[in-house]
């Protein structure tokens, strides 16, 4: 469907039902081959420091919530922004959220980090308009 | 120190005036005396006094001047005034610059001073207990506000989980479902996510702060038209909007107003209606807006009318319930922002709209 052959998605998502949901999702509609889930922020930055060593950094779509416990999306936001640039550059990080509170979708509006806010429950058609749109210059 | 007793300080520069006083209360109250306002404030650092009497005249410092002094670190105590003399500006200046309780004339009566003592304490309680109340409100505003965003979040997560289940069964076929329920199971958690929303909107409506912003009542409607035009298709929108100047009002809470209103007369249709009609007409004045929205739908019985902006009321004969909160939001967001709305309405004709909304426009410059 979306031809980047290397693209890789990766989900945080405290919820296992989203993770799954999102991830059959993304195969059902052939987004991407490679799909990671991560149940905690923390360690999907840690996955993503490590990824410093790799001579190329894949293409990446991000799929952030906002609430979460321990670390939550904005702080994922907050500690992701001091990452290098070369990790940076590759990821391209949506929002996805349940919340109709002003003042996270106001503070996600606002974070240069994010390309989009998406509403749960996450559609198909959504999600492949957004990613269509990242990539519609490769 | 006692817990239970009033504590008084006696503040004179006539140490017989201090000895007189300790001897006809000591047995009513805790009495602590200084013979300046200076040795007073010193005293006051390591006593917490419920009442403070002050003489007026004395040398360096009045009494009037030593409360003014203290008024700021030292707001709880009730001030008594004390003097020999009765002068009306001095009364004046106490009531005014002092925020004095009471004025008592030397030499006292020992009855009347009873009494006022005992009436100071009780205002000293009185404002402690207000002070108590003020901070339990403050809590309880708090925790309702808390209460709105787990609501909203809480609540909603697992129920947008279930909707995406649903649409995860219809990409991928892989539930046999003949009879539909998955079908009945989404339109009952849209019930229950739209009730949720409609809290949500009530909260939000009576905490947030009001906020003027300039509105295009065109881009508005038609943004509520697009939302509301797939539940019924066959409705024709009539948008007729006179805007020749600027609008500034509360931009939740106009939309919530409209959504609900527009929401409503796409709702209540006549089922065998051969051309449904929804109305709007917006006239933007200099002070006002005026917005009417007149549908040709089922219409509202003349005894109900004036219950319709009841909380949780429902107008019977429909076979659509609602969660009966919509027009009540509607009435609370116009009370908040100082817009009026009337209503007119034929059972089986349809049903009109009028509401008036001030223009913040002009206020501001």
């Amino acid at each position: 469907m979306i031809s980047i052959p290397d693209l890789r998605v990766i989900l945080i998502d405290d919820n296992e039902i989203d993770l799954l949901l999102h991830e059959r999702l993304i195969s059902l509609q052939q987004i991407s081959r490679t799909v990671l889930s991560f149940s905690n922020a923390n360690k999907a930055l840690e996955f993503l420091s490590s990824n410093i060593t790799l001579h190329r950094i894949p293409p990446t779509i991000i799929l952030l919530d906002i609430q979460m416990p321990e670390m939550d999306g904005f702080e994922f936001l907050q500690a992701f922004d001091n990452y290098p640039h070369k990790i940076k550059s590759q990821c391209h990080i949506i929002m996805v959220s349940s919340s109709l509170d002003h003042g996270d979708i106001n503070r996600t509006n606002a974070n240069p980090l994010v390309i989009k806010l998406l509403r749960k429950p996450l559609l198909a058609k959504d999600l492949k308009e957004t990613v269509g749109e990242i990539f519609k210059d490769f | 120190m006692k817990e239970n007793r009033i504590r008084i300080l006696y503040i004179d520069d006539e140490i017989h005036n201090l000895n007189a006083f300790r001897a006809s209360f000591r047995r009513s109250y805790e009495i602590y005396t200084a013979s300046s306002a200076q040795e007073g404030k010193l005293l006051l650092k390591s006593i917490d006094v419920h009442i403070i009497i002050a003489d007026q005249k004395m040398p360096v410092s009045t009494g009037v001047d030593f409360f003014y002094e203290i008024k700021d670190q030292l707001p709880d105590p009730i001030r008594i005034l004390m003097t020999g003399y009765t002068d009306v500006e001095d009364i004046i200046e106490a009531i005014n610059k002092g925020h004095i309780f009471s004025y008592v004339k030397k030499p006292w009566d020992e009855y009347e001073l009873h009494n006022t003592i005992n009436n100071a304490f009780e205002m000293y309680q009185a404002r402690k207990q207000l002070k108590e109340k003020i901070s339990e409100l403050e809590k309880t505003n708090d925790e309702l506000n808390r209460f709105i965003y787990s609501t909203s979040h809480d609540l909603r997560s697992p129920l947008m989980s279930v909707l995406g289940i649903i649409n995860l069964t219809r990409l991928d076929n892989s539930v046999k479902d003949p009879n539909g329920y998955v079908d009945m199971i989404e339109s009952c958690v849209l019930k229950l996510d739209g009730f949720i929303q409609k809290i949500i909107e009530y909260y939000r409506n009576s905490r947030l702060d009001v906020e003027y912003e300039k509105i295009q009542f065109d881009s508005l409607l038609q943004e509520c038209i697009a939302a509301f035009k797939p539940q019924n298709t066959a409705i024709e929108f009539l948008l007729n909007i006179d805007q020749p100047v600027d609008f500034k009002g509360d931009t939740f809470r106009i939309s919530v107003i409209l959504n609900n209103l527009i929401s409503n007369a796409v709702k209540y249709q006549k089922p065998d209606e051969a051309n449904p009609k929804v109305n709007l007409t917006v006239k933007v004045e200099p002070h006002k807006a005026s917005i009417w929205i007149e549908d040709n739908g089922i219409g509202i019985l003349s005894e109900h009318l004036n219950n319709i902006f009841k909380m949780f009321f429902r107008s019977k004969n429909n076979n659509k319930p609602g969660s009966g909160i919509g027009l009540y939001i509607v009435k609370e967001a116009l009370n908040k922002i100082g817009g009026t709305i009337s209503v007119e309405s034929k059972y089986g004709e349809g049903t009109q709209f009028e509401i008036t909304i001030p223009n913040r426009n002009d206020f501001d410059s």
